[in-house]
């Protein structure tokens, strides 16, 4: 009888084993737990049994009835909440369209750059955009009748004052504000006077660089440099200097990076140099340093212009330079 | 300015194993940019010298030939229309695969084979102009061919070979030697290239000069102000003919056209040297007599282009004792310049400022090669090697001419020997790298400074051809060094500072917060606009233009006038994009100027003179097509919902805006901070689509000034709250704020108020409106009962009925 219980309980459980669904489940349930179930029938053996034995069996009967129950309603809860059957969605559909909105591709890049110079402790600061002469050029060391007034094509507005023509005109404005050490960035709008084509637009974004500290040296920027393009362009670059003229810098630089389109073999982005163009840079000039209060005995710095609107139109491969101004959503909503 | 490689090696060599591209490159990363390696040569590629052997009349056309030619080793033949040709004649032979410009004009085209009116034809004989020589070999008919057979060429020969014209040349951009007033010349060049490749260059030698008869020359510097140095020599007996070949083709592979020998010799020294000079005819300066003055108010000139021109008072002029004779420094006169039969010249070498001569130059709009050098301030020292090394050259090309006056020299030259002592540590700490002493030295030797070191200083003596402005401090001694060390040796090394305190910057946070706000939780797309306002609106919107700022020169009258507000253009842009969007949201953040107001930024050191405010606004428009009830209640959300994000307890009031259907202020206290409305729809041209037109703008600036603090956290509700909806009908005109502020005091119990629907309609009376809200309830130190409730909600509606005459519904 024992051994009888025993086999019984073995091939329940095995049988529990292959439970797939619900309907197999109520067979199992019947064929041993059921009023004419096995075990029903076992038990209903063990009332016939001699005395004697009856208490051992019974018990041991008893406790197999619960462990069969026990398991059965685990297996039945597990089985049940699978739930309904799966169904099959077309995932060829397209989404209902969650609406967002977009900021503009030049936002996008200068947030993208300040983060990367404001985690290289550098902070960020805005100033005006219509300017004084003297801020704009004399303070940077480009006096009236200077030759590299030339290059840049002004925007005069009544009483002599312009449109910037670079946010270098912060240089002198931020180091009279907060003095040395200073490590900051200028993002922000320019302008020059000139026509406009697919690759020049009156109006441009640059972000200006100024670190001031005591002993910082022309390694110090390039490794700067260096590092931060490889942020914001999310590979390794590689920087080159060359000489350069700009009045509030000395010595000065051009900062060229090997082209990321060709990694330096040449082609027609770089013009076969392997080289791009990429902003003005230098040490910054005594003479500003004095401007903006600072003693270049104790002090020196770097100074960098970087072209925002150029970066943007080679991140995102723009060919037109109008487009960013246009307002077109269309072109907008790319982004 | 182009760098010509055959120029530069009178006086150096280069080295062998340097190819073109890698002299530019060098070049480049040691002293100027370089746009572009021209190589003469290439240009000619395929175009050999040729032997007319034959020529036969072609059998189809009455104009053409057909000539026989040996080009070296074989022979060719080659349909000609020449008028010129004759048996025996050297001609330039452009072959199969060669580039030519047909009659000169249009297009480079390459060669190919090709039958002419039914015989083969291997090339062309070419006309000068069509292989780029028009310059050289001027042509006086149009059907003439180039004829070689006065030089000194062989058959098979190729022409670039044959006529020397295998030169290199590098153009090199100018913005690059805007501060090198001694590149601006060929032996300048010269010595960049003898001080990157160590090499040696010859001293540019001239001879002195003998008289041979004793002219009367008078020179008199009235403006010793603006005139630095000014030399006069007279020559006579010169014959004024075409300049040899060499000479030409020198001044053409520079980019110069050649005119005659007296002017090419001025021009071969303006690009030899730097210097500018000019020749006078003799016949046309009244007295042998020349005076250096300024121009006086009303006068004019003309220039030897045949341009009259207003001068500017003040301009530097040449004058001899009856009249103007040249613009200095810039444009000689008409009315003496050398012509054919001129026999008696004046060479004129000077030194003129820099500032005057820019000055004058500008605001004449006329530039010159020569103006271009003396705005760059350049070396009075060169102007007397410039005339000696001119007049040997006039007595070397006119065998017959002669000395005919003492060299005059008026010689202020203003510029003092530049001496700096640079302490070896200064270029080492910039430089971030140890550059051996010796090195220093060395480089700054090649440079053709003075050095000597003494106590780990440099004492330097600043050639005079760099010390008019270029060098002046120890700084640029610096760059000197590492220029041609070489930038390439610096060793990138992050810098090592102090932390700083961080500095709060709340315009930076909340500018970039509020942008992604609206465009990532509103539904709002950002976009740029010009800075120039746009007027077709501002006249629409019935703004004065007369309160924007004006700019002087505008790209475009439309673009005259600074933004005052951005709405004019984000309204703009609206209407163009309902060529593609039924509904769409645009902002912009930006700044504005306003000239009626002073702003905080200084204009000078001094501090006390302010540019106009320019305060940065935010601005958005929506175009939508909902009512325009539901519009304006989307934009009064959107306001709100920025306000809170800001912490800012706003109110708002009903203002007249000119363009707005509905307009409201948005303030603080009594502080306006900005205004929202919908616009008048007939100003808005939606091309024809059932659309309404919210608008808002906010003055960015003054609001971040009103940023509130974090909010206060509050206890969960411990209790539950009740909820109750209400109808009323109340009259049409009563705003919903005064019932909410009644009902809020009636009972502490009040946790919050909020209406659902708004009806109108016949039913209820004309003037009358109903408003259901919702009602909730709470108590903060029990669970409240129904009871409870039911007598609030008796008293809110007996309040509302005394106060508005409130019906229930």
């Amino acid at each position: 009888m024992e051994k009888k219980l025993q086999d019984l309980k073995k091939t329940f459980m095995s049988e529990m084993d292959n439970v797939k669904d619900s309907q197999f489940l109520a067979d199992l349930k019947k064929k041993y737990l059921g009023r004419k179930g096995e075990l029903t029938g076992i038990l209903k053996e063990v009332k016939d049994m001699a005395s004697e034995e009856k208490p051992r069996v019974g018990k041991l009967a008893n406790e197999i009835k619960e462990e069969l129950t026990e398991v059965f309603n685990k297996t039945e809860k597990i089985i049940k909440n699978k739930g309904d059957q799966a169904i099959d969605f077309d995932p060829t559909m397209p989404g209902t369209k969650r609406q967002t909105g977009h900021l503009h591709p030049s936002t996008i890049v200068q947030q993208e750059v300040e983060d990367a110079f404001v985690s290289m402790g550098f902070s960020v600061y805005d100033g005006p955009q219509l300017e004084s002469d003297y801020y704009n050029f004399t303070a940077l060391n480009i006096p009236e009748e200077h030759p590299a007034r030339d290059s840049h094509d002004t925007f005069w507005l009544e009483q002599n004052w312009l449109l910037r023509t670079h946010t270098s005109n912060l240089q002198v404005r931020m180091l009279e504000k907060h003095g040395a050490p200073f490590r900051g960035i200028f993002p922000g709008r320019c302008f020059r006077y000139e026509s406009t084509d697919a690759s020049h637009d009156h109006t441009f974004f640059q972000l200006e660089g100024l670190m001031i500290d005591k002993g910082i040296n022309i390694g110090n920027l390039i490794a700067t440099m260096k590092s931060l393009l490889s942020a914001v362009f999310n590979t390794d670059v590689d920087v080159r200097l060359r000489p350069g003229f700009f009045p509030f810098v000395e010595p000065g630089f051009e900062m060229d990076i090997k082209c990321l389109v060709c990694e330096g073999k040449g082609c027609s982005v770089c013009k076969q140099s392997g080289w791009v163009e990429l902003m003005p840079c230098g040490m910054v000039h005594p003479e500003v340093l004095k401007a903006g209060g600072v003693d270049p005995n104790e002090y020196s710095g770097f100074a960098f212009g970087l072209g925002l609107t150029r970066l943007v139109m080679m991140k995102y491969r723009i060919d037109d330079i109008r487009l960013l101004e246009s307002g077109d959503l269309r072109f907008l909503k790319q982004f | 300015m182009y760098l010509s490689l055959n120029w530069v090696k009178n006086w150096l060599k280069l080295p062998k194993d340097i190819s073109a591209k890698q002299l530019a490159l060098d070049l480049t990363m040691s002293t100027v940019e370089v746009e572009e390696v021209i190589d003469q040569a290439a240009m000619l590629d395929k175009i050999v010298v040729g032997k007319i052997k034959e020529i036969t009349k072609h059998p189809n056309a009455d104009r053409l030939q057909v000539c026989q030619v040996d080009i070296g080793e074989t022979t060719s033949k080659i349909v000609c229309g020449g008028s010129n040709l004759t048996k025996g004649m050297l001609v330039a032979v452009a072959q199969i695969g060669s580039q030519v410009r047909w009659h000169g004009e249009g297009e480079l085209v390459t060669l190919a084979k090709a039958k002419i009116r039914g015989v083969e034809s291997n090339g062309m004989i070419a006309a000068s102009t069509e292989i780029g020589l028009g310059d050289l070999f001027p042509v006086k008919d149009e059907n003439e061919i180039l004829d070689l057979s006065a030089h000194k060429v062989k058959s098979g020969q190729p022409l670039s070979e044959a006529l020397g014209l295998n030169d290199i040349i590098i153009d090199i951009d100018n913005k690059s030697i805007n501060h090198r007033p001694d590149l601006w010349g060929q032996y300048g060049l010269a010595r960049e290239l003898a001080a990157i490749y160590k090499i040696k260059l010859k001293e540019y030698a001239v001879a002195d000069l003998t008289p041979q008869s004793k002219g009367k020359l008078k020179v008199t510097v009235t403006d010793k102000k603006n005139c630095f140095r000014y030399l006069g020599l007279a020559i006579s007996g010169v014959k004024v003919i075409e300049s040899p070949l060499w000479l030409k083709s020198q001044l053409q592979a520079v980019g110069i056209r050649p005119i005659n020998n007296i002017v090419d010799v001025t021009n071969y020294i303006l690009y030899e040297l730097g210097q500018p000079l000019h020749a006078f005819d003799n016949r046309q300066i009244a007295n042998n007599n020349i005076e250096i003055k300024q121009a006086q108010k009303g006068e004019s000139f003309v220039t030897l282009d045949g341009e009259k021109r207003k001068l500017p008072e003040g301009a530097l002029m040449i004058a001899d004792s009856e009249k103007y004779v040249a613009l200095a420094g810039i444009m000689g006169g008409q009315n003496s310049e050398i012509s054919q039969d001129t026999t008696d010249i004046i060479i004129e070498a000077a030194n003129f400022r820099d500032i005057s001569i820019r000055h004058t130059s500008v605001v004449l709009g006329l530039r010159s090669e020569s103006s271009a050098r003396f705005e760059k301030s350049l070396d009075p020292v060169i102007a007397e090697t410039a005339i000696k090394k001119a007049a040997q050259m006039i007595l070397e090309l006119c065998p017959d001419a002669v000395v005919a006056s003492q060299l005059v020299d008026v010689n202020n030259n203003p510029f003092k020997e530049v001496s700096l002592q640079v302490p070896e540590a200064l270029i080492n700490n910039r430089f971030g790298v140890v550059i051996p002493t010796a090195d220093i030295k060395d480089i700054l030797k090649r440079l053709q400074f003075e050095v000597s070191y003494k106590a780990k200083t440099f004492n330097i003596k600043v050639p005079s051809f760099r010390a008019t402005k270029d060098i002046s401090i120890p700084e640029d001694i610096v760059e000197e060094v590492a220029r041609i060390y070489g930038y390439d040796n610096i060793q990138a090394q992050l810098p090592i500072v102090t932390l700083q305190e961080p500095r709060a910057n709340i315009a930076y946070q909340a500018g970039r917060d509020i942008k992604r706000w609206l465009a990532l939780s509103q539904l709002y797309n950002e976009v740029y606009t010009y800075p120039f306002t746009d007027q077709g609106w501002v006249k629409k919107m019935n703004l004065d233009i007369i309160q924007h700022i004006k700019l002087k020169n505008a790209v475009s009258p439309e673009q005259g006038y600074l933004n005052l507000s951005l709405l004019p253009n984000l309204l703009k842009r609206a209407e163009e994009n309902m060529r593609w969007y039924e509904e769409f949201r645009i902002f912009e953040l930006e700044r504005v100027f306003d000239k009626s107001s002073k702003g905080v930024y200084h204009t000078e050191k001094s501090k006390n003179k302010f540019l106009p405010k320019q305060d940065k606004v935010l601005a958005g428009v929506e175009v939508s097509k909902q009512t325009q009830e539901q519009l304006f209640l989307s934009i009064k959300g959107l306001i709100s919902s920025m306000m809170s994000y800001w912490g800012i307890d706003w109110n708002t009031e009903r203002i007249n805006l000119s363009y707005a259907k509905a307009a409201y202020q948005i303030k603080y206290q009594e502080n306006v901070l900005g205004y929202f409305g919908i616009l008048d729809s007939g100003l808005f041209d939606s091309g024809g689509a059932k659309v309404n037109v919210g608008f808002w703008q906010e003055d960015f600036t003054l609001l971040i000034k009103y940023i509130g603090q974090a909010p206060k956290f509050r206890q969960l509700p411990k209790y539950p709250s009740i909820n109750r909806d209400l109808a009323v009908i109340v009259d049409k005109d009563l705003n919903w704020q005064e019932i909410e502020n009644e009902v809020l005091k009636v009972s502490p119990l009040m946790q919050h108020i909020e209406p659902f629907d708004i009806f109108v309609g016949q039913s209820i009376g004309d003037d009358k409106k109903s408003i259901a809200f919702h009602l909730e309830f709470r108590s903060d130190d029990r669970t409240l009962l129904a009871e409870d409730i039911d007598k609030v909600m008796e008293n809110i509606v007996e309040i509302l009925q005394k106060k508005f005459q409130a019906v229930r519904r």
